[in-house]
């Protein structure tokens, strides 16, 4: 395993996209302090052109433990973007770029191979996470945000990490897309179609049951309105990773690789 | 005209090494269409197995089928006596491959793509990558990232990743591909050197006269069926035999020769009878044309080279005859 964990973060490694990715983070962590900011004086934001005149703002507050809220909602919406562009790539490439046939005959198991990329991805999307969290604090203390305490940022560090762990679960499926697509665009496609699914079967009400709904709701991007996800929710977004990761290594192991 | 197998390793199809590839009765289908028909192969240790065939007659499937990236639809391959699947990782340690034209990570220096591979097969770190950077003459693009390369280093690259872990069993597709002629000279050099070392090779071509000089033994495959197999050294046998004769006068001596019971065809500057009694016989043919007043000034008895024995046999089954 340790070889292609070692191969996979050498790939990764000499690619742009971990930079892209946390640049992507990087500015979402600014943009929400910019917010913060904006809220905790909107007539000094109007005054500096921040804001347009006639803006209201609604929801939200100026404190640490609104940041953190708003930090834990950009991992769930990044979570299944960036996170899920992670996954793409790193399976979808040796699919486009021609070098899975260097995979499927060696003395490292088509099971290593996969479970490396899911390991590599999946400590990737944690160690964006960290950078979220640890750059927040660092936003968050030189617009010297109200309501800190170590309790509240503990809270929202777990917090953080639990959503994260849910869209690093979920994007799992993006893999055996990008497997089974062999290349990105099925992939991508997937992508977007549970985003949109996900969106649409929150506001119907259920998306406490649709996994991935979970992470935002958990996340409380819509606020406090959702039903709150319950271990049924929990117990299908483990299933949907536990079958996506098994269905990768079966299809690694099974499909005809004509490619 | 005999083809020379000088310098190639001797060993038959039964070689005393043992049987390295074994392919019985395997048939590959992609719904209906039958990419690969019943095909039995078995290649001794030593060997310089060469399959031959246009494109999309089946060489990559089977291969892919030698390597256990395609699973046969029906029959059996197996490497070393042992079945090939997914999950035999020992029989792949002790084979090096390259399939199709050469893939590698565009972002990673030659030197990084063939460390990654080390690592991927469990050599230790005093891998011999600059070994085999030297051996395919890599040296200077050791650095360089290989979306970078030319087509002929990117198949030099392939062919290194193949052969880093000096594997007792090489499988090729179209080994020679994008190399230019001092490239395809040195490849074939260094294919034989390793099989005379006791390395076996199964290469796919469709480069005729390059399969000529390296391989022990030919499979002709057409439409997924392997139609013929023959050592080298056996071409002679196998090809025929024809009378080239040259004349001023073409047209002229067409006709004599027809009159005369040959069955000439028009063949560039020049004219071939396949007729056994113009081989048996070419002054017999040189007393006719003279005799007819376009007398020859040429006359050669030749042998078919593999191209031509290659486009007799995939020609003659197209029309039904084979």
């Amino acid at each position: 395993m340790g070889e292609a964990i070692w191969a996979e973060v050498l790939k990764a490694r000499r690619s742009r996209l971990p930079w892209l990715t946390v640049l992507a983070f990087t500015v979402a962590t600014g943009v929400g302090g910019l917010f913060m900011f904006i809220l905790q004086d909107p007539d000094r934001a109007r005054a500096m052109g921040l804001l347009g005149a006639k803006a209201q703002l609604a929801g939200g507050a100026a404190d640490w433990p609104g940041y953190f809220a708003l930090l834990t909602q950009t991992i769930a919406v990044g979570g299944a973007l960036i996170f899920g562009v992670i996954v793409i790539w790193t399976f979808g490439r040796e699919f486009s770029d021609h070098t899975v046939k260097d995979l499927l005959a060696l003395p490292t198991s088509r099971t290593t191979i996969v479970a490396a990329k899911y390991t590599v991805t999946a400590i990737w999307c944690l160690a964006l996470t960290t950078q979220t969290y640890l750059l927040g604090l660092a936003v968050g203390a030189a617009l010297r945000l109200p309501g800190w305490t170590t309790a509240v940022a503990a809270e929202a560090l777990a917090h953080l990490m639990a959503t994260a762990v849910l869209a690093v679960l979920l994007v799992t499926t993006l893999g055996l897309a990008a497997s089974v697509g062999r290349g990105y665009l099925a992939a991508i496609g997937v992508m977007f179609l549970t985003v949109f699914l996900a969106q649409v079967i929150a506001v119907l009400g259920y998306g406490h049951l649709f996994p991935w709904s979970v992470p935002a709701i958990y996340s409380q991007i819509g606020g406090t309105d959702h039903p709150t996800v319950g271990p049924i929710g929990y117990s299908l977004v483990v299933a949907v990773a536990a079958a996506s990761v098994t269905a990768t290594v079966v299809w690694w192991h099974t499909a005809d690789h004509t490619q | 005209m005999t083809t020379s197998t000088a310098g190639k390793p001797r060993l038959g199809a039964t070689g005393a090494m043992g049987t390295v590839i074994k392919v019985s009765s395997v048939t590959k289908r992609y719904g209906p269409v039958v990419a690969v028909d019943r095909v039995d192969v078995s290649v001794a240790a030593g060997e310089i197995y060469a399959l031959l065939g246009l494109n999309g007659a089946g060489k990559t499937t089977l291969i892919r089928m030698l390597l256990g990236m395609v699973r046969p639809t029906e029959g059996q391959v197996s490497l070393w006596g042992t079945p090939v699947s997914a999950r035999q990782r020992a029989v792949w340690a002790r084979v090096g491959y390259l399939v199709e034209t050469p893939a590698a990570y565009p972002e990673l220096s030659v030197r990084e793509n063939l460390r990654l591979v080390a690592r991927l097969r469990h050599l230790p770190d005093s891998a011999p990558v600059d070994e085999v950077i030297d051996r395919l003459g890599l040296r200077e693009y050791a650095h360089r990232r290989a979306r970078t390369l030319s087509l002929g280093n990117a198949q030099r690259l392939g062919l290194a990743k193949a052969l880093l872990h000096r594997p007792p069993l090489l499988i090729l597709d179209e080994p020679a591909n994008g190399l230019d002629p001092a490239g395809v000279v040195e490849i074939r050099d260094l294919l034989l050197g390793l099989a005379e070392a006791g390395t076996t090779v199964f290469v796919s071509s469709h480069v005729l006269a390059e399969v000529a000089r390296l391989a022990t033994r030919i499979g002709i495959i057409h439409n997924g069926r392997l139609v013929r197999q023959l050592d080298t050294d056996d071409l002679a046998g196998w090809a025929r035999p024809s009378l080239r004769v040259s004349t001023r006068d073409l047209a002229s001596a067409t006709d004599v020769l027809r009159r005369a019971g040959f069955h000439p065809t028009a063949d560039g500057d020049g004219l071939t009878l396949p007729d056994e009694q113009a081989v048996a016989a070419p002054d017999e043919v040189a007393t006719v044309l003279v005799a007819a007043g376009c007398p020859p000034t040429h006359l050669t008895v030749a042998r078919e080279d593999l191209e031509t024995y290659f486009l007799r046999t995939v020609g003659g089954l197209d029309g039904g005859n084979g």
